[in-house]
């Protein structure tokens, strides 16, 4: 029958696979099914089908079964016989995760609620343990397909394009910031480039990308201010990705000819020609193949070369070839060698230096002319969310996941002074206790002090120049500065001017001198647009 | 069980016979098997066949196996020698020793004692019964002779260690148990003298002239046994039975037929009893409640016992009698036998439960006491640890002290009851006498607590209430200590907390801000506001009347009362209700502030109620004809509101669809400045 779940067994010695109506545990040595076990067995209405939707594997041998019946089994699989079964819910139960100490489950459902399940002692100080259902949580409006348990928290994911970080109260030792529950909707990747020589915007959608070319005006005006618009935004090609699979990175190159995009399985080249109106769209032939796909796809600033972030810490070096080809030139690798992917990469303008970070946050900077690996940035314990090289002194600006922010410098191979300041200083609380981390770094060609970041709720110019506040100063002060006089403002000024006009915030990228573009994604845009929930009956409606 | 396919079967050859149980070491998984006296096989799950099996021949016949939780299998051989499976498989042929002589052993068990095995058999010779204890690490090895019971030998033992202490339970043949207490760590100078253990009677086996004979039994809890035997009434077939003992009370808890027949074999673990019933081995889930008035009222959800339940019934509690009931056969028949039983035997346990009995006798001894030796002895007698009963205890104490007040007209411990009512959770039938000299007595503020707590007041008690709280003079209550809680947040105060104030935090959600109470300040009532603006009543009469409106009741039962109330009251009443309606629609979520603040359909439902109960009387009244033409026109007004709303409710959605159309296809050019 066909497998829908599937669970190790901690030591790895066996495998149980859940299917309609039953489950299979099978002995990985042997490649044998062992036992085969019935989930509808005790069902009078098993004229409906039984799907077991989540199944895991205890190391005392207990397999836990979730079903569409709105169950939660415990089954003993050398016997075959059922320990404990628990009607949850009347939905069905989509999604199961165990903590690691296995006296916690969390289970998902259709109807967007979760439900935790303790091991707990039937009596105070007692030996014998049951499983119960403790908690229940309703975050969701719709299937939450996944969920996870970390020792600390509850984690689920639905198909209404949330992500949820609940932490338990009762593992929390003070009231801190990781004692509050999280919301994420948008994922923490880059999912919009730009072409800024061409002015193209592409968008990464799950299925396919669309290229806009963006609109223009030849007014000015003061803060605030609507300028009309003297050239429409162009929606210049909708392509669509082929077969099941998401798309997972894409690209446009700065001259705005070349697009790339990669799903779990290819990687795809295209050649873009605007002339007039008319626009032409070209696969190109025969493009290297890789195993395994593409983790982060990048142009080089002068479209020469594409950059291709893979398994393994290594990165393809593509060149580019006219009218519309495309060769294998390197793969560069660290020289210790890394067993995570590359999902993270910056060129410098120049096209010098190539940054890479992979998923153990070691950031390899490697020297493109020679194709040499020239050093590694220090470690530091967090995720890197966030890197770029600045375009005249080749510093590399680092944003890490816990918001702090590293200026390190390349030719030197070691953190500018600037950097150190901040350092010894320390951030503003306010920029500190931010939630979501800075996804983009951009660079102000015609004034190097500046350094553009953006998240999801703020973008902000970070003024190298001017000093850094500190936690008695407001850190969001624009409002404050635009009601002061010329004359007044001059003492209040300090190095982050930070905007929170534009929420939720997709991409800011700075175009020239004068022009930054800024996409936004309204939630209720896309929440509109989701299905309807399972529908519920509500008493009395 | 549930499949009821066996797992495993395995045979010994032709010719063979398994000469004791079989036991499964769970720490290796294998089972452990005797046949012909001598040879010892041990096996897991996958070995099929036994004679394939590891075999072992030893010097000495075996006579049990006793698999241990932490320190694996104990052999028990017949003479008395006991071995670790360990020792023994070192060097099968080891020369066992014997340790008795011309003794049979009848039963042994073992246990763990922090780390180290303990096992105790019992041995028979010529009538006497002798007790071993073995402490195979230290090997040392304790015989007692168990006391000569006339006419009567034991057929059946079990036994559990407590405190160090193993306690021995007998089943005799004269349909009694008896407990020997054997302390596990005692000096060992008088080794050689034989001791003899005494025995105390535990239980009899008879319920209204009918006996149980016991074949076998096991100890469920602390107060709780569990005997298998067949029941024989004089004239009747004997039935066999099992049956679940309190040795607490002497009570018979359960019991449960058994037409088939049994093999008299009885087990138990984890809360199910094995045994053989017919040709099926049956198994019962049983739970053993501590006994509580909960159950003893029946309140209780239901126990997992399936077939049999049963409660004991404390109505009796102060004439020290408990009955037992059965839901099961003969229910009436045993009734008043077994209050007569237990009456006869209360001599015989009576030392060792105290406590229990003692509350009625303490209660009818202080029946003439001083005021301050009762009160002195009630409250030492409430400091007491819980226990199940404590709760028929209180209301005991509290009955005691409201027949006092009655027979006493001086007497009354105000403090004393309203502690007793705010501390515990009483309910009105536990103490029905306490609100009616409550009333009597104008005791504003424990009539308030009583219905704020009691889920279960009378109609009748109520409205008295009610009526007693409208007909006080303001002036009275001023000097009168009530709890203010519900009005202090809405009454005549400008309120000040409403706009919610609620930060975003930037990740989707918003974090709740406590929302802060406001000022609990009290103007002076103005008279020139209209009705409905000010309050009719004071805050201390305002607050009793809450608790009314808060107390639960049937609008039948309560209609006919309340067409009682007086016409001036009737009216104050409604007023008031007008006032809290309008006070509730102040707010656009129509609920009040504060704690235990009357919600907006208690209001409406008694306002509906009152008006129904005197509908005649306020059209004739002039003084009622304003108060009802305003309450007319506030809620044709209120209608209209609401209506008016329903109806730009599709206009509202519309121009929210429109602006989010609108601004989700914006593409715009625009001007920031960052300074």
């Amino acid at each position: 029958g066909r497998v829908l779940c599937l669970s190790w067994h901690p030591s790895g010695t066996h495998i149980v696979a859940g299917s309609i109506d039953f489950f299979r545990v099978i002995d990985v040595t042997s490649g044998q099914t062992v036992q085969r076990i019935m989930v509808n067995h005790h069902v009078e209405k098993a004229k409906r089908e039984c799907v077991v939707w989540a199944i895991t594997f205890l190391s005392s041998g207990t397999v836990v079964s979730a079903d569409s019946f709105g169950r939660v089994q415990f089954w003993d699989w050398e016997q075959g016989t059922l320990a404990e079964s628990h009607t949850v819910s009347t939905s069905a139960m989509l999604s199961l995760a165990v903590s690691e100490k296995e006296d916690s489950i969390i289970v998902g459902t259709s109807t967007g609620a979760t439900y935790q399940l303790q091991l707990l002692p039937v009596k105070q100080g007692g030996q014998e343990k049951r499983w119960v259902r403790t908690k229940p949580f309703q975050f969701h409006s719709h299937d939450v397909r996944a969920v996870a348990h970390s020792p600390t928290a509850l984690i689920s994911g639905g198909l209404d394009a949330q992500l949820v970080i609940r932490p338990l109260m009762e593992k929390m030792q003070k009231k801190g910031y990781d004692a509050v529950l999280r919301k994420f909707t948008f994922p923490h990747r880059r999912l919009v480039s730009c072409a800024r020589k061409a002015r193209l915007l592409l968008f990464q959608f799950s299925q396919y990308l669309e290229l806009w070319r963006l609109g223009s005006t030849e007014e000015t005006g003061k803060d605030g201010e609507v300028l009309s618009l003297c050239r429409m935004p162009e929606h210049l090609v909708q392509l669509k990705s082929k077969g099941p699979e998401h798309i997972y990175c894409s690209c446009v190159s700065p001259c705005g000819t070349w697009v790339g995009y990669s799903t779990a399985s290819r990687f795809h080249l295209y050649r873009v020609r605007c002339d007039g109106d008319s626009v032409s769209l070209r696969k190109v032939p025969k493009v290297p193949k890789l195993l395994p796909p593409a983790y982060q796809l990048q142009f080089s600033a002068d479209s020469d070369s594409l950059f291709v972030a893979s398994a393994r810490g290594s990165v393809h070096v593509f060149q580019l070839l006219e009218p519309g080809g495309c060769k294998h030139l390197h793969t560069l690798r660290p020289p210790s060698g890394c067993s995570e992917a590359v999902y993270l990469l910056a060129p410098s303008a120049d096209g010098h230096w190539l940054a890479a970070v992979s998923g153990d946050w070691a950031i390899h900077i490697y020297n493109l002319k020679c194709f040499k690996h020239h050093c590694v940035v220090p470690t530091y314990n967090c995720a890197v969310s966030a890197l770029a090289i600045h375009p005249s002194t080749n510093n590399l600006v680092i944003a890490y996941s816990d918001q702090q922010l590293l200026e390190f410098s390349i030719p030197e191979k070691q953190y500018t002074s600037w950097s150190r300041a901040v350092q010894s200083r320390g951030l503003h609380r306010a920029w500190l206790e931010r939630d979501s981390p800075i996804t983009h770094i951009t660079f102000n060609p015609k004034n190097p002090s500046h350094i553009l970041l953006h998240d999801t709720y703020l973008l902000c110019v970070l003024d190298k120049s001017l000093p850094l506040p500190d936690d008695s100063t407001l850190l969001m002060n624009q409002s404050t500065l635009k009601q002061l006089p010329e004359m007044a403002r001059k003492r209040q000024l300090h190095a982050f001017k930070i905007c929170k006009k534009f929420q939720p915030l997709l991409f800011m990228d700075l175009l020239d001198e004068n022009c930054l573009v800024v996409v936004e994604r309204p939630i209720m845009d896309f929440k509109t647009q989701l299905p309807l929930p399972v529908q519920q009956k509500k008493f009395g409606t | 069980i549930s499949d009821q396919k066996p797992l495993g079967c395995w045979s010994v050859k032709h010719g063979q016979i398994l000469t004791c149980p079989v036991v499964c070491n769970f720490e290796t998984h294998e089972y452990i098997a005797v046949h012909d006296d001598k040879v010892l096989r041990i096996w897991k799950d996958e070995d099929i066949n036994l004679d394939k099996a590891f075999k072992a021949t030893l010097s000495a016949a075996v006579c049990r196996i006793h698999a241990l939780p932490l320190g694996g299998p104990l052999v028990l051989f017949r003479g008395g020698a006991v071995r670790s499976l360990d020792v023994l498989l070192a060097a099968p042929q080891q020369e066992i020793e014997n340790l008795i002589s011309g003794e049979a052993i009848r039963w042994s068990e073992a246990f763990m004692e922090g780390q180290q095995p303990i096992l105790i058999f019992t041995t028979e010779k010529d009538g006497d019964f002798f007790v071993y204890i073995q402490k195979p690490k230290l090997s040392s090895l304790h015989k007692y002779k168990l006391e000569q019971q006339e006419s009567a030998k034991p057929l059946c033992f079990t036994a559990h260690i407590t405190n160090q202490t193993i306690t021995l339970l007998c089943l005799y043949s004269n349909d009694s148990v008896y407990q020997v207490l054997i302390p596990l760590y005692q000096d060992t100078g008088e080794e050689e003298e034989e001791e003899i253990l005494s025995k105390s009677l535990l239980l009899n086996l008879s319920v209204s002239g009918a006996v149980l004979k016991g074949t076998s039994f096991v100890v469920l809890d602390k107060d709780h046994i569990a005997v298998l035997g067949s029941l024989a009434a004089p004239g009747k077939e004997p039935r066999e039975c099992l049956t679940i003992w309190n040795t607490k009370f002497q009570t018979l808890q359960a019991s449960k037929e058994l037409p088939l027949g049994t093999s008299g074999q009885l087990w138990c673990y984890e809360e199910k009893f094995f045994l053989i019933h017919g040709k099926v081995l049956t198994v019962i889930m049983y739970k053993c409640e501590t006994s509580s008035l909960a159950s003893a009222v029946g309140m209780l959800k239901d126990s997992q016992t399936p077939d049999v339940s049963s409660f004991v019934n404390w109505n009796t509690l102060e004439d020290e009698e408990l009955v037992v009931s059965f839901q099961s056969q003969e229910s009436v028949a045993l009734k008043a036998e077994s209050r007569m039983n237990l009456r006869s035997r209360r001599s015989t346990v009576a030392e060792e439960q105290p406590e229990t009995l003692s509350v009625g006798q303490l209660l009818l001894n202080l029946k003439d006491a001083s005021t301050y030796v009762l009160e002195s002895e009630l409250k030492r007698l409430m400091a007491k640890a819980p226990t199940p009963d404590l709760q028929a205890t209180i209301g005991c104490v509290v009955t005691a002290l409201t027949d006092r007040c009655k027979r006493n007209p001086k007497y009354y411990p105000q403090n004393f009851l309203q502690q007793i009512v705010e501390t515990r959770d009483l309910s009105y039938s536990l103490c029905p006498d306490l609100m009616a000299v409550a009333l009597e007595k104008k005791d504003m503020h424990l009539l308030q607590i009583c219905l704020e707590r009691f889920p279960d007041i009378p109609e009748e008690i109520t409205y008295a209430c009610l009526n007693a709280f409208l007909s006080i003079s303001e002036a009275h209550l001023q000097s009168i200590d009530v709890n203010l809680d519900s009005v202090v947040c809405y009454i005549d105060v400008e309120c000040n907390n409403g706009e919610v104030k609620t930060e975003i935090v930037e990740n989707g959600f918003s974090a709740e801000m406590d929302q802060d109470m406001c000022d609990t300040k009290m103007p002076e009532e103005s008279q020139s506001r209209r009705d409905g603006e000010s309050c009719p009543v004071g805050p201390q009469k305002a607050a009793l009347l809450n608790a009314v409106l808060h107390s639960a009741y049937t609008e039948t039962f309560l209609l006919p009362h309340l067409k009682n109330l007086p016409a001036r009251q009737a009216i104050l009443f409604l007023r008031y209700l007008y006032y809290l309606y309008v006070k509730c629609s102040e707010k656009v979520n129509t609920t009040l502030p504060g704690i235990r603040c009357p919600t907006i359909n208690q209001i409406m439902d008694w306002m509906c109620l009152l008006l129904d109960a005197h509908f005649t009387v306020m059209v004739m009244l002039p003084e009622a004809k304003e108060l009802l033409s305003n309450l007319h026109k506030f809620v044709r007004a209120q209608v209209r509101f609401y209506s008016e709303l329903n109806k730009i409710e599709g206009s509202l959605r519309e121009l929210q669809r429109l602006n989010h159309l609108r601004e989700s296809q914006t593409y715009s050019i625009e001007v920031l400045e960052i300074i």
